[in-house]
Parts: structure tokens; C-alpha cells; sequence
């Protein structure tokens, strides 16, 4: 199936626009602006969807002249582009989409074709699969293992780098290290995904650790 | 508007192909799904900076036609869309596609409008450019790891997880040995995350202009304000802390150069 690559799946939805316009303003104008102030990184409203490694929009206008002797050609619709990079089945990805992010996402499909009667997470679901295409050809160059593993897989990453410096730097004997790497292993509890791991979207060392649940909240910065 | 997420930029092109051509374009990509294919492009995945990537051929009946209000398309052409997200500045990725696999380039964009085979690089460029659309929103889980980053970490945490049951209950002694057999094994994979470097002045001047609206009052009326966040791509750090000083420092001249280049040119 080419949608998919392993574990994970590529998303590609093109969502028509109603072809009108609002207080002297097109509608892709209108949701351009919506989509530059969306929040990013890690207050994206999409940062809280499980399993979703990355995503894009963009409104497509028309397509380009590529100069004599081709023929100009032009969309009669414009389209919001949306692609996704996810872990694990689509129906499932879309039904927490909708449950976590139903306000944004109704503000930015707002003025989609047909998306006046999405109403629910059955209705989201059969929408975006009405505008899904095909791909034709997918390449994973990363992992396709769950959102939750990679995010703990790089905070023990970070974690680790740490303490080998650490170690290095002050010479314990064996004793003291196997001491100080059994502690290690109980502040980062290596096999449990929910915490303390890496925060989806965070961009910044001071505010990517979630702390394991009952702790206080922690610093990635040493 | 930005093409970028931390370490992550996202590219799209769309491209038209000869309507007749479409399904021997079409026939191309599933061949080179195959076993045997692959091997041409063994070359793709030595191009370690790539998430993911994907291509979309489209004619006119295969884009979505939701109501009978709505025009149907007829276009003259069809479209290959094609989307990756990769790591590192446009030129660096551009180029490094043209150098590592330029047949393969040629061939999945074989007969495609205008194009002008992957060598030599600037005609490439310019064929790039002017097919390239802007990404309005771009969203990255993890917008300080390099594609190199998520696959070590993987590594990483299946070794550290087999030491440590492997090394539950023996002496002081020989686990010390055994972790330095550990560190032996992952000294490549252990380099410390961060923000990333400013990889485009226009990247960082969207962001300095959030941060700004950010940091205003909330308005008494109308639109509610974005929420405070520190996920703003944070002011980025002129340094790679996986590098000595010396290095860092010139990287992050290079990068600061490259920068002020890609800048120049609106790629980001």
C-alpha cells in the first residue's frame, strides 16, 4: 500500500475551498492568516495528537507556468494541503484529531467544501478521507516505531550523553558508578513511555522534559 | 509562513507531466518500490537528513470533488506533488539530491514540464525554485532532532535497555567493564541534543515577530491571543555543542553564511 511504510503512514489530503470571499478578503487569505498564528512547536495544537511525527499546511493556489511551449493550465479550485507523517492506522489518528484539536481544526477547515457538515468524529473521518490521495511513492528515512518510544528513545538519548560526561569527568571507581548508574536508571526509568520523557514539539532544552507522573517537574539543562 | 521546524524544513514541489505519460511515471514509482529497483536508489537512503518523503501523481479526476457546486478540474496536464522533510538548509539538501543520485532524480522525475535533469546543479536549482510552494504552517514533534537523532536514539535505548539487563546483580567490577564496552559501542550515538542553530534569518525574523505579539497584552476584545509558550523556535544558540569550540564556532559562521544566502533568496 503506498500510503504507508512500515509502521508509518504518509497522509496526503487536498480540501477544496469554497470559492467566495469575507469582508474583502479571499478565504485562502482568510485561513493563511489563521494558519501563521497558530501556535507553534510545542503549544501547535497538532503537538497534542498521539502518533503524529510531523505535519504541513498550506493553501494551493494554482499551479505553475513552466514557460513556451507548454500550455498554461489552472486549478478551478483552490486547495488546503494537508500532509501528515504518522504512526499506526489512519482512522484511529484521525478520531484523536478530531478529539483533541476539534476547535482548531474547525477553524482552519472553516470554509473547506462540505466541511459545514462535519459535526462529529464519524463525519471528520469520512471527510478527510474524501479529500485523501493516494501516494504513489512513500520513503521512510527515519523509524516508524510509536511517537511515545521515539520521544522517550531521544530523552534517554539526551539523558545518557549526560551522564557518561558526568562519570568521565569525575573518575568514580567501580562502586561509586555502578551506585550512581543504578540511580540513573530510577530517575529515567528506561521502560516506562509515559515519563519522564520528551515533550512533543518542544523546542527548547528547559521545557522538553515531561517529569514521570508524581514527580516535580525537572530540567533537561545541566 | 515558514518552511521550517527546529531542525526540520519542509519542501514542496509540484511539477506537470504529460497527461499520456502519467501512467509510465506512475509505472516508474512502482517499479522502484520493488526489490530489485531499489537498488537504484540505494543512493536515497545514504541521504540521511530525510525524514520521510513522498511523491503524488494526480490527473484532473483525482483531485477531490466534494460537491456539484464545486468546478470538477480540468487540467491539461497531470501533477507530481512531491513533500519531504529533511534536515539542514535548502542548498545543502538540493544539492546533496543532485550529487548522491542524479539518475535516480532524472528517472522519478523522468518527462516531467521543464525538467532539466539533475546535473548540472544551478538549471536544477532554478527548476526547484520555481516549482517550490510555500508552507504555511509547519509542525515537527520533535523540532530539535535530526532524522540521525530519532534513529540513534532508537539505538541507543535498545542497547541501554539490554545492559541493563544484562548487568543486573554482577560485581562492581565487571559492570564497569561492561559499561565501558557500552560507551565503546554507542561513542557515535551520544552527542547532546539542543535548539537548533539559526538556519535562516527569515526563519528566525518569524520568529522574533511571534515572540513579540506574544509578549503584548492580551486584546480586551475580539480574536483570542495566542497562548504564552516558550515553543516559539527559541532564540537560536550561534553554536553546536557536539562540537569543540573551535569547529562551532566556524560552523556556525558557515551556517550564519548560508543563512544570510538563503535568506537573500526567500527559500525559507
Amino acid at each position: 500500500m503506498p500510503n504507508k511504510s512500515g509502521r508509518a503512514y504518509g497522509l496526503t489530503t487536498l480540501c477544496p475551498l469554497i470559492g467566495d470571499q469575507q469582508d474583502d478578503q479571499s478565504y485562502a487569505a482568510i485561513i493563511k492568516g489563521r494558519l501563521r498564528n497558530l501556535p507553534v512547536d510545542a503549544d501547535s495544537p497538532w503537538a497534542k495528537i498521539p502518533n503524529l511525527y510531523m505535519c504541513r499546511m498550506f493553501v494551493l493556489d494554482d499551479v505553475f507556468y513552466q514557460g513556451k511551449p507548454a500550455h498554461e493550465d489552472h486549478l478551478k479550485s483552490k486547495y488546503l494541503v494537508f500532509v501528515a507523517e504518522l504512526h499506526g492506522e489512519l482512522e484511529p489518528f484521525l478520531e484523536a484529531m478530531w478529539r483533541v484539536a476539534e476547535d482548531s481544526i474547525r477553524d482552519i477547515w472553516e470554509f473547506c467544501v462540505a466541511f459545514k457538515g462535519v459535526c462529529s468524529t464519524g463525519d471528520f473521518v469520512r471527510y478527510i478521507k474524501q479529500c485523501q490521495v493516494e501516494t504513489t511513492f512513500y520513503f521512510n528515512g527515519s523509524n516508524d516505531e510509536s511517537l511515545a518510544e521515539q520521544l522517550k528513545a531521544l530523552y534517554l538519548k539526551q539523558e545518557l550523553g549526560k551522564f557518561v560526561r558526568d562519570q568521565q569527568a569525575h573518575g568514580k571507581d567501580p562502586v561509586q558508578l555502578q551506585r550512581a548508574f543504578s540511580d540513573f536508571v530510577a530517575r529515567v526509568e528506561p521502560f516506562n513511555l509515559a515519563g519522564p520523557t520528551w515533550r512533543p514539539g518542544a523546542s527548547d532544552l528547559a521545557q522538553a522534559v515531561i517529569p514521570s507522573a508524581g514527580a516535580s517537574p525537572v530540567s533537561n539543562r545541566s | 509562513m515558514s518552511n521550517i521546524a527546529g531542525k526540520a524544513y519542509a519542501m514542496n514541489l509540484i511539477t506537470p507531466i504529460h497527461g499520456l505519460r502519467v501512467f509510465a511515471n506512475k509505472l516508474i514509482f512502482w517499479a522502484v518500490g520493488t526489490p530489485v529497483a531499489k537498488l537504484s536508489l540505494r543512493g536515497l537512503k545514504t541521504l540521511s537528513m530525510i525524514h520521510y518523503a513522498r511523491w503524488v501523481i494526480l490527473r484532473s479526476k483525482d483531485f477531490p470533488h466534494l460537491a456539484s457546486n464545486q468546478p470538477k478540474e480540468d487540467l491539461k496536464y497531470g501533477y507530481m506533488l512531491f513533500f519531504s522533510n529533511f534536515n539542514g538548509s535548502w542548498e545543502q539538501y538540493v544539492d546533496s539530491f543532485s550529487a548522491a543520485i542524479p539518475s535516480g532524480l532524472n528517472l522519478l522525475w523522468w518527462k516531467n514540464i521543464g525538467w532539466p535533469n539533475a546535473v548540472p546543479e544551478q538549471p536544477f536549482h532554478r527548476y526547484v525554485e520555481s516549482n517550490q510552494i510555500w508552507t504555511d504552517y509547519y509542525y515537527s514533534s520533535y523540532p530539535m532532532a535530526a532524522s540521525n537523532d530519532v534513529k540513534s536514539a532508537e539505538l541507543v535505548k535498545q542497547k541501554l535497555c539490554t545492559f541493563i539487563g544484562n548487568t543486573t546483580g554482577v560485581s562492581p567490577n565487571e559492570f564497569s567493564q561492561r559499561y565501558n564496552l557500552l560507551l565503546k559501542d554507542l561513542q557515535c550515538d551520544l552527542g547532546l541534543l539542543d535548539a537548533t542553530p539559526i538556519v535562516s534569518l527569515a526563519a528566525e525574523e518569524i520568529s522574533a515577530r511571534r515572540r513579540a505579539a506574544l509578549a503584548k497584552p492580551a486584546p480586551a476584545a475580539g480574536r483570542a491571543p495566542e497562548p504564552a509558550t516558550s515553543a516559539v523556535i527559541s532564540a537560536a544558540q550561534p553554536h553546536n555543542q557536539n562540537m569543540p569550540n573551535g569547529q562551532a564556532t566556524a560552523a556556525a559562521a558557515s551556517t550564519a553564511t548560508r543563512a544570510r544566502k538563503a535568506s537573500a533568496r526567500g527559500k525559507d
